[in-house]
């Protein structure tokens, strides 16, 4: 058998194993369950945001053998926003190594706000690569030749990570650029301390690139199973991050994904997480599954409200925090197998 | 629980619906509330064995799965005309989800697809709603989606197979993606077998070459041909070899999911 035959056949029976595992059922009852879920408010800082519709929402779940779970609108595009940071402070690691990355931006959790104009003050690094400052910092550190190649190196790392290319959204893009005075403001008090390159603007430009990135929901999952899976995307084989480098942005996302919330979901749901604006938010079971959520309303932090609901569910339900043990409920893992009568 | 049972052949001919009728009717007579799904929606054939009247089909399969009915409500009760009244228990009963047998409907599901989730939950919820004990899947020849759904969620898959190479190679196939699905129990029974052809000796090659456990060897034979595909065979001729074989399948078939 031919090695394309040979892909072909294992994605033909992961689908069916999907297709007759319970864990489809319970993506569904979720999504059931929350999409009644009225709370929050779409974001509209820029007119591309408020357009989102309130009611979408979608859950799919890719298993580190790249089986894939979904329910809901798995295939509306939005833009990844936030949640590009630590997949490109992976790429920069891959660069400099992590000791040079850790001298310009910090791994310290921060109760600041995401957009807090605030450096640590003895090293006047930003506190970590998920609060703006740290990811237009890990931006800079971001290499090429040139802009266009620093930016196409950004995309194809995306690309890889989802398994299909992607593209800038040039008009969510412009708009970022137009309105973004804070993060412009706090580009410049790190190239006061030196923090930064004197290619800022540029930078910053690449910053509002990486935010603009189009994705959906089944990508965010793929993208989480390609962490889970030790940097390799399952669905297509290629490796998009280093093995070494895997560990580091979990463990920042965990301490730092969810906003100013952050301390509360490792406390409570216990899966490194990275949400964003536009209501996406990406979760990795380490060695087990991605998962990816979208649902536009926010909540008063900055995180997807049904998102948080279905995470905390699935945390409670299966066991899926970071530090269950002992748990004698049912395994995720028997989730995705076909449920058989005896 | 209901348990599932998946009969399967690569290439068609094997006899593979009208064993599966003749199984299912046995199994009924056990006392058991069975049903037989046709899932063969390309090539449906084995509501012509149970000689349902076309015009008491309201609902099939198809409908189910483009969501104009209830799984339940495409099944359709046989008992009286096959199985009668086998046990005072008064349990037996033998249903048929028939596919639907007009061009354009199975034009259609091929042209558009369906969502295969949506006929494993069809599968468990027929079992729930109608009190299975077993449920037969009939399912096309040759490997599919529908196929490969039934093998995946069956308690026991049996594959039927002629004595000949083609079958041979095709068997294979199927085997090997019956194991990559993880199926829990396969049987084997080798069809049409020439009364020439000696039986052990065919056992064992079978089951050297696939590590399959060979259920029965069921032999070819005129009477058959003449029934075939206008009734339940076994209901006509119970004392013929053919029957006996079937009735030891059956009884090996029901030791496995006891």
């Amino acid at each position: 058998m031919s090695k394309a035959d040979s892909s072909d056949l294992d994605a033909l029976v992961n689908k069916m194993k999907s297709a007759a595992s319970p864990l489809r059922t319970v993506l569904r009852e979720l999504y059931d369950k929350y999409l009644p879920l009225r709370d929050g408010k779409v974001a509209d800082y820029i007119p591309e945001l408020a357009k989102a519709d309130p009611g979408s929402f979608g859950i799919t779940v890719v298993t580190k053998d790249g089986q894939v779970f979904s329910a809901g609108d798995v295939k509306q595009q939005f833009t990844i926003q936030s949640i590009s940071k630590p997949f490109v402070f992976g790429l920069a690691l891959e660069m400099h190594g992590r000791d040079y990355v850790l001298s310009k931006v910090g791994v310290e959790p921060t109760g600041e706000a995401f957009n807090a104009i605030v450096l640590d003050e003895t090293s006047n690094r930003p506190f970590n690569p998920m609060v703006n400052s740290g990811a237009v910092a890990t931006a800079d550190l971001i290499e090429g030749k040139d802009f266009p190649e620093r930016v196409s190196r950004l995309i194809a790392m995306f690309s890889r990570y989802c398994g299909r290319p992607v593209y800038v959204d040039n008009t969510v893009f412009m708009s970022e650029r137009a309105t973004g005075h804070r993060n412009r403001a706090i580009g410049h008090l790190m190239l006061n301390f030196g923090m930064v390159r004197d290619r800022i603007e540029e930078s910053l430009e690449l910053y509002f690139q990486q935010c603009s990135m189009m994705v959906n929901c089944h990508d965010l999952a793929v993208m989480g199973a390609t962490l889970a899976n030790g940097g390799v995307n399952p669905v297509t084989g290629e490796r998009a991050l280093e093995q070494q480098y895997v560990k580091y942005l979990l463990s920042i996302m965990l301490s730092c994904g969810m906003y100013d919330y952050a301390g509360e979901w490792a406390y409570r749901v216990g899966i490194p997480s990275k949400s964003g604006v536009a209501g996406g938010i990406v979760a990795v079971v380490p060695g087990v599954a991605g998962i990816g959520i979208y649902s536009p309303p926010l909540d008063a932090k900055g995180n997807s409200v049904r998102g948080i609901k279905v995470f905390e569910e699935l945390s409670e339900r299966f066991g899926l925090h970071a530090f269950e043990t002992g748990f004698t409920g049912p395994s995720f893992l028997d989730q995705f197998k076909p449920a058989r009568t005896s | 629980m209901t348990k599932l049972i998946s009969i399967h052949s690569f290439r068609g001919g094997t006899g593979k619906s009208n064993t599966t009728a003749n199984l299912a009717v046995m199994i009924a007579k056990t006392g058991r509330r069975v049903a037989i799904i046709d899932t063969d929606i390309q090539s449906p054939g084995v509501h012509v064995l149970f000689s349902l009247d076309p015009s008491r089909v309201t609902y099939t399969l198809n409908d189910y799965l483009w969501s104009k009915c209830k799984i339940e409500e495409a099944a359709y009760d046989v008992t009286d005309s096959v199985v009668g009244n086998a046990d005072e228990s008064g349990r037996t009963r033998l249903f048929l989800v028939p596919s639907a047998i007009d061009t354009g409907a199975i034009a259609k599901i091929l042209r558009e697809g369906y969502d295969v989730g949506m006929l494993n939950d069809g599968l468990h919820e027929l079992a729930d709603r109608l009190k299975l004990d077993v449920l037969l899947i009939d399912t096309h020849p040759g490997v599919n989606e529908e196929t490969l759904l039934s093998i995946a969620i069956s308690d026991l898959l049996l594959l039927i197979m002629r004595p000949d190479n083609q079958d041979f190679q095709g068997t294979a196939v199927t085997a090997e993606l019956a194991r990559r699905l993880d199926v829990k129990k396969m049987l084997l029974m080798v069809n049409k077998v020439p009364p020439s052809m000696d039986r052990e000796a065919l056992r064992q090659k079978v089951e050297d070459l696939y590590g399959v456990e060979v259920a029965g060897i069921l032999p070819l034979n005129e009477e058959i041909v003449n029934v075939a595909s206008g009734a339940i065979f076994t209901n006509r001729y119970p004392q013929h070899p053919f029957t006996r074989c079937l009735v030891q399948v059956v009884d090996r078939v029901l030791q496995c999911l006891a």
